[in-house]
């Protein structure tokens, strides 16, 4: 119980849903109740039915009722049913919208420009199961329990009118199926649940290191340690489970024990209360019958409960997402003028869990039409010192300016100033033609042809049979790497901003296609303003200026013709670059 | 409706017959509960006292009890053969990944074929544990209950045995007008999964652009859209539940109307009425059971499909024609006039190579992306086989392939990006070598030049590294798979796949200095486009569209002024 109020504590993704469909979660419910009253409504007319008629009335019109109300309740049950899946569907389909779309707005508030990878795409995968999971929280828990204790509700104040201690009787009895029972179901089975995951992480973990490094184990030659690696883990998964199905199978045993009861007490009722008369007596018959599907809701509310750790762990992800907050929003300006200079002042930054000043004092100024190259080894802050160009990062010290103003308060216009290039930049599913307006969503057909045009894809595009309407396929698989580089490179022209970032666009590239885009890169953006991250001198020969990033600060820096006469370093790196 | 499938599985044939006798078990019970539970209503009925009652009460109680016992019983005695038989499926499955290597593995996606190995076993699991005792229950239990009601009334015995194929008929209808349907809102289900996964992992991009705010409107409006189109195909979709329950309640209301006239006739009493109106709902209930877990089933049906299609993929065999020996100055791989073609692909991604290498000797591999040098080494390695058998020969012996064990004990093979596993440095270090002892462990990590590195973290050599725990740059990454190859010193072939492609400069000029040392008295391949590592090669292939084109020193192809020139002259960089 703790942990329930724990769970919805901060929760921004069940309960106000709950609200804000109030009015079709209703109609769920109600269509729910009425499918089940209907389906114990009808065995107990029937079982009334033919009681009566057993008496053999001397006309039909006795019997008229119960006849024409079993039709009724048998067309009624399937009826209801039908409008009720069809609404709660609705209704949990419309919360997927809503749940895209928050969670959506959650990931863009954290996401960055500047990102060197798609890894993130597990991470993603995950929450979007989450979001599946919460829509299954409702339809494979929240319905059915609510439904039930609903029914439940119903029966022991119907019967408890009639005899208040057969209805107090009924209330425990069936009170252990749906009340007790699920709570021992929750404790058991989020315990068993919680080791299970556990073990099933380490599974899958060990499972996809052992694919992953596939290549090694084969070559080295260890079979026997490759299939023993997997044997612990599936063993202790597949006791848990068994211990698992166990439980489930004696449960739905015991509950099964519970409706007998339920089924005794009505009896034994009956034999006291219903055999005074033998108009009394037809409705025996009528209980006894109608019990049976009467319970049957109560059958599973057991099993959708002991999913509740699954749904908690999901609900608790989601909503750490929204935790975490803006920080101070910084009051937004646009810039009056053109792009005059980027100045970087006195830059400091460190991560909140990192040991060191990744950029330290800092300052830097680049002015329109400079080519910029940034150098330095790998993990030593060339992106940390991009973020905090564009304003995805705020600096511990020091400030970033444009024209004299402060970047953060640049945010709103960011994209009218920077073009970003990276090494995988993304191509959405969708035509070729779209993929590029993006760069800019007003410009005309003809804009973005002369855009492909001027990357050099012309030809390529207006080969393929359906031209500038050729599907990129997911991440731009139809394309290889320098092409899908070339069409991001198109979507710049089109967004036409004065500051170009580029961050290692080439890495993946092969020496020819690399040469081959930086020359086009350069030859189209030679008005732009560029500040290029690189990891490797090929090209170099394109920029005014070279500065090494190393140890928070810039340790060589000058034109590529200084350093290559002035620094041995460089001149040894730049000739091994070449092949020397 | 049954899958042939299950009944190849050892064993199975036995399974069914006893569940086969458990569930006719249970059909008794269930006629007994029904009789002597109307017989107790009739009693009280006949305003008999509860006394009178307690006989059939309590044989109603024993056959209600042995009825859901008979349940567990069923699960208990099918369950340890269903586990048993999934392990086996799964242990076959790992089995065959190891055997089909990693170039096999990388086409279907490792995340494909660890989530079937995980989750598609489990399905397979649910599905044989479903699927066999709901189709005995359904081929038995309606038919012992209709024979009972035919016993006690032909005409009630024979309107439900009139509807139960027109149930079906119907369901099979409608569920064919709904399939097609429900199908293409599946694909749309895709489509809407695929887009919203596609627009959060280009969000960066998004931002870049300045489009990220925007997008969250069009994410709902896809969605909005979606849902509306799911709706309306639902509303026919559902149709063949519907139909299945319409028929199911208003056949035992009608039942309950015929049986009620009948009574008022006389033409028969309170008893047989009273247990056909019990056994009605029973003699459709394991039809209904079926159709609920009719998703479950089907998903299990399709898991096992995909486990059986990875089970039969056609896999290298004879993998160990070749004796156990050690590579050394006199050994000798020749490939004559290879072919390898793609199972998938018309064009050969390698026509024609011939190749002929003795001992000890440093072997470049350079040409543009696309040009084979990955294939080609994927060859070496014996992952890959070539198009005809007997066109590569070790010492002599021709071979289908090099997918052979005495081989790949021979070499170590070092990629793009060497594979960490999720262990200890040292256990990384030592994978390839049993018995390792820490001395030489250390000993190989400073020759790699990983003693600084390691000197800065927490557990030195015992530190976890690997998914998940402590990351590695792609330059020590390097070098942890270089101290393997100076750990293991009976290994003397090294195979590099572009090993230094990705890193930076400088880091590729300090880890330079340590390679060099242990291509001494190796055999090495060296596939690349790093220019300078030519520098060091005795001898050089250059590739072209799967072609080898040229091969020999670099000082012969510089002279030769042919493929080797041109390359060269279009990858390097201009003077400063």
């Amino acid at each position: 119980m703790k942990g329930l109020r724990q769970t919805f504590a901060h929760d921004t993704w069940v309960m106000p849903y709950l609200r804000k469909y109030k009015g079709l979660l209703i109609l769920v419910l109600f269509l729910g109740f009425m499918t089940f009253f209907s389906g114990g409504a009808l065995m107990f007319n029937s079982g009334y039915l033919i009681s009566e008629a057993a008496r053999r009335p001397s006309s039909i019109i006795y019997i008229y009722v119960p006849v024409v109300l079993a039709r009724a309740f048998g067309i009624a049950r399937p009826s209801f049913r039908y409008v009720e899946r069809l609404t709660s569907h609705n209704w949990v389909l419309k919360i997927v919208s809503d749940f895209r779309k928050k969670l959506y707005q959650s990931v863009e508030k954290k996401a960055s420009a500047i990102q060197r990878s798609h890894q993130t795409g597990d991470i993603l995968s995950i929450l979007v199961d989450d979001i599946e999971h919460i829509e299954n929280l409702y339809l494979r828990t929240v319905f059915p329990m609510v439904i039930g204790w609903l029914l439940y509700v119903f029966i022991v104040i119907a019967i408890g009118a009639m005899n208040w201690v057969v209805g107090i009787l009924l209330l425990l009895l069936l009170g252990v199926i749906i009340i007790l029972m699920p709570l021992i179901s929750v404790t058991t089975n989020g315990v068993r649940e919680y080791r299970q995951h556990q073990i099933q992480h380490t599974f899958y973990t060990n499972l996809t290191d052992e694919v992953l490094g596939l290549g090694d184990w084969l070559i080295s030659g260890r079979y026997d340690d490759f299939m023993a690696l997997q044997k612990k883990p599936i063993e202790q998964i597949a006791k848990l489970r068994r211990h698992d199905h166990y439980y489930q199978w004696w449960r739905s045993f015991f509950v099964q024990v519970m409706v007998l009861l339920s089924v005794l007490v009505l009896l034994v009722w009956s034999a006291y209360s219903f055999t005074a008369t033998k108009s009394l007596a037809n409705w025996v018959a009528a209980f006894a019958l109608a019990i049976f599907p009467a319970v049957s809701p109560f059958l599973n509310i057991s099993q959708g409960a002991s999913e509740w750790p699954v749904y908690r762990r999901s609900i608790e992800r989601v909503n750490q997402l929204d935790a975490g907050g803006d920080g101070h929003p910084v009051k937004q300006t646009s810039l009056s003028e053109p792009f005059k200079d980027l100045s970087i002042k006195q830059l400091s930054f460190q991560y909140p869990d990192g040991d060191r000043k990744v950029v330290d004092h800092i300052s830097m100024t680049i002015h329109p039409g400079e080519k910029v190259a940034l150098l330095g080894p790998s993990g030593t802050g060339k992106s940390t010192l991009l973020k905090l160009m564009v304003g995805d990062l705020t600096p511990d010290d020091g400030s970033v300016e444009i024209n004299g103003q402060n970047i953060l308060s640049l945010q709103d216009v960011r994209s009218s100033l920077f073009g970003i290039l990276d090494q995988q930049p993304y191509l959405f599913d969708t035509t070729v033609m779209n993929n590029v307006r993006l760069g800019n969503t007003n410009a005309s057909d003809d804009a973005v042809k002369d855009a492909i045009a001027a990357v050099g894809l012309k030809d390529l595009i207006e080969s393929l049979p359906a031209q500038y309407n050729t599907e990129v396929q997911e991440a731009g698989q139809r394309f290889s790497g320098g092409e899908r580089q070339r069409l991001s490179l198109a979507r710049i022209l089109l967004q036409d901003a004065p500051i170009i970032i580029l961050d290692e666009p080439t890495v993946s590239l092969d020496p020819i296609t690399e040469k081959k885009l930086l020359d086009k890169v350069f030859e189209l953006l030679h008005d732009k303003t560029i500040i290029w991250v690189t990891h490797h001198l090929a090209g170099i020969a394109h920029v005014d200026q070279v500065r090494f990033l190393e140890h928070g600060n810039f340790d060589m820096q000058g034109t590529p013709q200084e350093l290559y006469k002035q620094e041995a370093r460089f001149r040894q790196l730049y000739d091994l670059d070449r092949g020397k | 409706m049954i899958d042939k499938r299950l009944f190849a599985l050892p064993g199975m044939r036995r399974y069914v017959i006893i569940l086969g006798v458990l569930v006719f078990f249970q059909a008794v019970a269930i006629i007994v509960q029904a009789r002597y539970l109307s017989i107790a209503i009739v009693g009280l009925w006949n305003l008999q006292s509860f006394k009178a009652i307690v006989g059939p009460t309590i044989i109603f109680m024993i056959a209600f009890l042995c009825r859901h016992l008979l349940t567990v019983w069923q699960n208990r005695v099918f369950f340890p053969y269903v586990e048993k038989t999934s392990g086996q499926i799964r242990e076959k499955l790992m089995a065959k990944i190891f055997r089909l290597g990693p170039a096999e593995i990388e086409k279907r996606g490792t995340g494909n074929i660890v989530t079937m190995a995980l989750e598609g076993i489990d399905k397979v699991q649910t599905y044989l544990m479903l699927v066999i005792i709901k189709v005995l229950d359904m081929s038995i239990t309606p038919w012992l209950v209709l024979l009972y009601i035919l016993f006690l009334r032909w005409e009630q015995a024979i309107f439900l045995f009139i509807i139960f194929p027109v149930i079906i008929l119907f369901m099979i209808i409608l569920g064919y007008a709904a399939q097609a349907k429900a199908d293409r809102q599946y694909e749309g289900y895709q489509r809407l999964s695929n887009h919203f996964v596609d627009t959060l992992r280009g969000l960066s991009t998004l931002k870049q652009l300045g489009l990220s705010k925007r997008y969250a409107d069009n994410v709902y409006e896809v969605s909005e859209s979606y849902r509306k189109e799911t709706m309306s195909t639902l509303k026919i979709a559902l149709t063949s539940t519907f139909a299945l329950d319409f028929f199911t309640t208003l056949s035992i209301a009608v039942v309950a109307v015929f049986l009620g006239f009948d009574l008022l006739d006389g033409k028969v009493t309170l008893l047989p009425a009273l247990t056909i109106l019990v056994l009605a709902p029973e003699y459709f209930m394991p039809i209904r059971n079926f159709a609920n877990d009719y998703h479950a089933t089907l998903n299990g049906k399709n898991a096992l499909t995909a486990v059986l299609d990875v089970l039969n993929e056609p896999e290298m065999k004879q993998r160990d024609e070749l004796p156990s020996f050690k590579w050394d100055n006199q050994s000798q791989l020749v490939l004559s006039h290879v072919s390898l073609t793609y199972p998938e692909s018309k064009q050969p991604a390698l026509k024609n190579i011939s190749i002929n290498i003795q001992g000890m000797k440093k072997i470049g591999i350079i040409g543009a992306s696309g040009s084979g040098k990955s294939t080609l080494v994927n060859l070496i390695g014996g992952f890959l086989s070539p198009d005809q058998p007997d066109q590569v020969a070790i010492n002599g012996q021709k071979l289908p392939h090099l997918n052979q064990e005495a081989w790949q004990q021979n070499f170590l093979y070092i990629p793009q990006n060497p594979y960490l596993f999720h262990a200890t440095l040292a256990q990384n270090i030592a994978f390839y070598v049993d018995h390792a002892t820490s001395e030489s462990i250390r000993n190989a990590a400073e020759r790699a030049g990983l003693t600084k590195w390691i000197k800065s973290l927490p557990a030195g050599l015992e530190t976890m590294i690997g998914e998940g725990a402590r990351s590695v740059s792609g330059g020590q990454a390097q070098r942890i798979a270089l101290a393997r190859a100076f750990l293991d010193t009976d290994r003397k072939i090294l195979l590099f796949d572009e090993p230094t492609a990705h890193l930076d400069i400088e880091t590729e000029a300090a880890l330079k200095k340590d390679i060099l040392p242990v291509f001494d008295n190796h055999l090495v391949f060296f596939a690349t486009h790093r220019l300078h590592w030519i520098g060091e090669m005795d001898y050089v292939l250059v590739m072209d569209h799967g072609r080898l084109v040229e091969q020999g020193t670099p000082q012969e192809l510089a002279n030769q002024n042919g493929d080797y020139v041109k390359l060269r002259s279009e990858m390097e960089a201009s003077d400063l």
